[in-house]
């Protein structure tokens, strides 16, 4: 019982990672909450079930493919929506919880109220070191999501475009005097953050089927995560999302299921209470 | 400061009102009585977003608190609804004075992201939670009074809505308001000229937060079965949606919005239910174009008539 709390809280774990480093991204960078960041996670895992139940696509295609059009879509959301917001976080917030709500009311339209749920990449169960039997497409749920974190954690903390991103969260009026076009890495990173949230999609979708309102809790948790880790900050999103799977799944199991997602909002509040800036923030003023 | 020909439209207005469901069968009637309790959570709502620049979307759950609480204390205690109403009202208060005094100090997001929070964690203790609250099979609640009937309540929610419209509109034009605009506009201008910020937002996110809790509990005695349905993102959504269309910031706009959109969306629910998505779309399309809402195009619209040349 305990053993496979661990373990199903580190598979959620990563996940809640994989989609509070979304969020923390665009946070860091633009000082915008994305609300329809769980929508847009959903939205990949509809994608990656019609490119490969309706289409017959390689699942791994179909997975890319849905990744590549939640970006895109993304960059579309940046100009038309967020843009015009600069310097009114306000607004910013209204716009995207709007976004979400008609997502949730389009899908419902389209997808109908049923789960959805793309083919598993792997059948079967292991045995984990002669301790219990788990599923193999959780396993590598679990090795993919930790794969994508590793990659983008090389992206900021070693490539040149990692760096513009580093500098501009950090002081944008200096980035902009050495040349960086903060407009255009706006769109590029709030892109990014929707690709973020479209990763954790497909590779949990699989385990979890999604429904129209199946992101809600996700992304409330990974806001949960990138206050809890302490805005903006990469590490915090790592070690909050795990922390938060863990809490949730034994929480789950030895205290009640029915509250699996208040604990976490429990932490949060706790969080804020006593260290505000979060576990790895910088404390702000 | 009032002006006179304001009054006397208010005047004629209220009077209006007063008559109008006479005529009227038992189906307008509730569309009113509904329209009525978004009236009090939109302008309400108002004073935060439109005039302190706070937005929250814990609303809808503060208007959950005063119903559920009225609810349990008539449905299980038997103590009479009016006083359950209040308590309520007290209730949601000073969850909103402690909500604020958590997330205020840090700013827009946090408290975004904490009222998010607060909602859903409300959501899964109210479902959860079956022995009390009878979770999503709804609470049976007692009538405001002995003999039920539409018209009554008509006049308890016009009552409560002009009650708390008077309220919202002293607030806003007495220095207080002048406060609230002060810290929405500029936090650092306001707090160097000796406006205590901190002290600002949390009594316009109390005084709001009461608000809510009143109107949840009037509206809980209304529909008398209370479901997790008023304090969900959905009762949240329509509330933004009414102020954000209907004007933020502006004291007509969002009782403008919650006529509008509740009576259209009745119309719309004849062909299904896309109400809230056309809401959604067309919420989407003013935030972005004309963030002072279809009343701030209007004014604009008549400003450039009246004087052509400017």
């Amino acid at each position: 019982m305990l053993a496979i709390s661990i373990m199903n809280g580190l598979v959620i774990g990563v996940i809640y990672a994989l989609a509070a480093l979304g969020v923390s991204l665009v946070v860091g960078i633009m000082n915008v909450v994305n609300f329809a960041h769980g929508e847009l996670y959903i939205l990949a895992g509809y994608f990656s079930y019609l490119f490969a139940s309706a289409l017959g696509l390689n699942f791994m295609a179909a997975m890319l493919l849905a990744v590549g059009l939640v970006f895109l879509l993304g960059i579309l959301i940046e100009c038309t929506l967020i843009r015009p917001t600069y310097g009114n976080e306000m607004y910013s917030l209204i716009l995207t919880f709007i976004l979400s709500i008609v997502l949730q009311n389009a899908y419902l339209l389209i997808f109908g109220p049923y789960p959805n749920k793309p083919p598993l990449w792997v059948k079967g169960a292991i045995d984990v070191f002669g301790l219990f039997f788990y599923g193999n497409q959780r396993l590598a749920a679990l090795i993919s999501g930790a794969a994508v974190i590793a990659v983008i954690f090389f992206i900021i903390k070693k490539t040149w475009f990692g760096r513009i991103i580093r500098a501009t969260s950090q002081d944008r009026e200096m980035a902009e005097l050495n040349g960086v076009d903060t407009t255009r890495l706006n769109m590029l990173s709030f892109g990014l953050g929707c690709a973020l949230a479209a990763a954790a999609g497909v590779i949990l979708t699989p385990v979890f089927p999604v429904t129209p309102t199946a992101g809600v809790p996700v992304a409330l948790t990974a806001f949960v995560v990138v206050v809890l880790g302490g805005m903006g900050s990469m590490w915090g999103c790592v070690v909050g999302g795990l922390l938060l799977g863990l809490v949730e799944n034994l929480g789950a199991a030895f205290i009640s299921t029915g509250y699996k997602n208040v604990f976490g909002f429990i932490i949060l509040i706790l969080v804020l209470l006593v260290r505000p800036a979060g576990l790895f923030g910088r404390a702000k003023i | 400061m009032i002006c006179k020909k304001w009054v006397l439209a208010s005047a004629l207005i209220l009077a209006g009102m007063c008559v109008l469901p006479l005529g009227l069968g038992i189906y307008p009637q509730h569309v009113l009585i509904v329209s009525l309790f978004y009236v009090m959570m939109a302008s309400s709502w108002n004073l935060l977003a439109g005039y302190t620049g706070q937005v929250s979307f814990g609303h809808a759950a503060m208007a959950g608190i005063g119903a559920y609480a009225s609810g349990i204390l008539a449905a299980k205690a038997g103590i009479h609804p009016w006083i359950g109403v209040c308590v309520g009202a007290v209730l949601a208060a000073l969850i909103g004075l402690g909500l604020g005094a958590l997330c205020l100090k840090m700013g827009g997001i946090y408290l975004s992201l904490t009222t998010l929070a607060f909602s859903q964690i409300l959501h899964i203790i109210i479902v959860n939670e079956y022995d009390v609250t009878r979770g999503t099979m709804g609470l049976q609640v007692p009538a405001l009074m002995a003999d039920y009937s539409k018209l009554g309540y008509y006049y308890i929610m016009l009552a409560a809505a002009v009650l708390i419209l008077v309220i919202l509109y002293w607030m806003i034009h007495s220095n207080l308001g002048l406060n609230f605009r002060a810290v929405q506009n500029d936090e650092l201008a306001a707090r160097s000229v000796g406006v205590k910020v901190l002290q600002v937002r949390m009594l316009a996110f109390t005084v709001a937060s009461a608000m809510a809790g009143f109107a949840g509990g009037l509206y809980g005695h209304y529909l008398l079965l209370i479901t997790p349905e008023i304090p969900s993102l959905d009762l949240q959504f329509y509330v933004l949606a009414m102020t954000v269309i209907g004007g933020m910031g502006s004291f007509i706009g969002p009782i403008v919005g919650a006529f509008a959109l509740n009576i259209l969306a009745e119309k719309i629910r004849d062909y299904g239910e896309y109400h809230v998505l056309v809401f959604g779309l067309v919420a989407l399309v003013v935030a972005r174009f004309a963030p002072n809402g279809l009343l701030g195009v209007w004014r604009k619209f008549r400003s450039s008539t009246a004087h052509p040349l400017a």
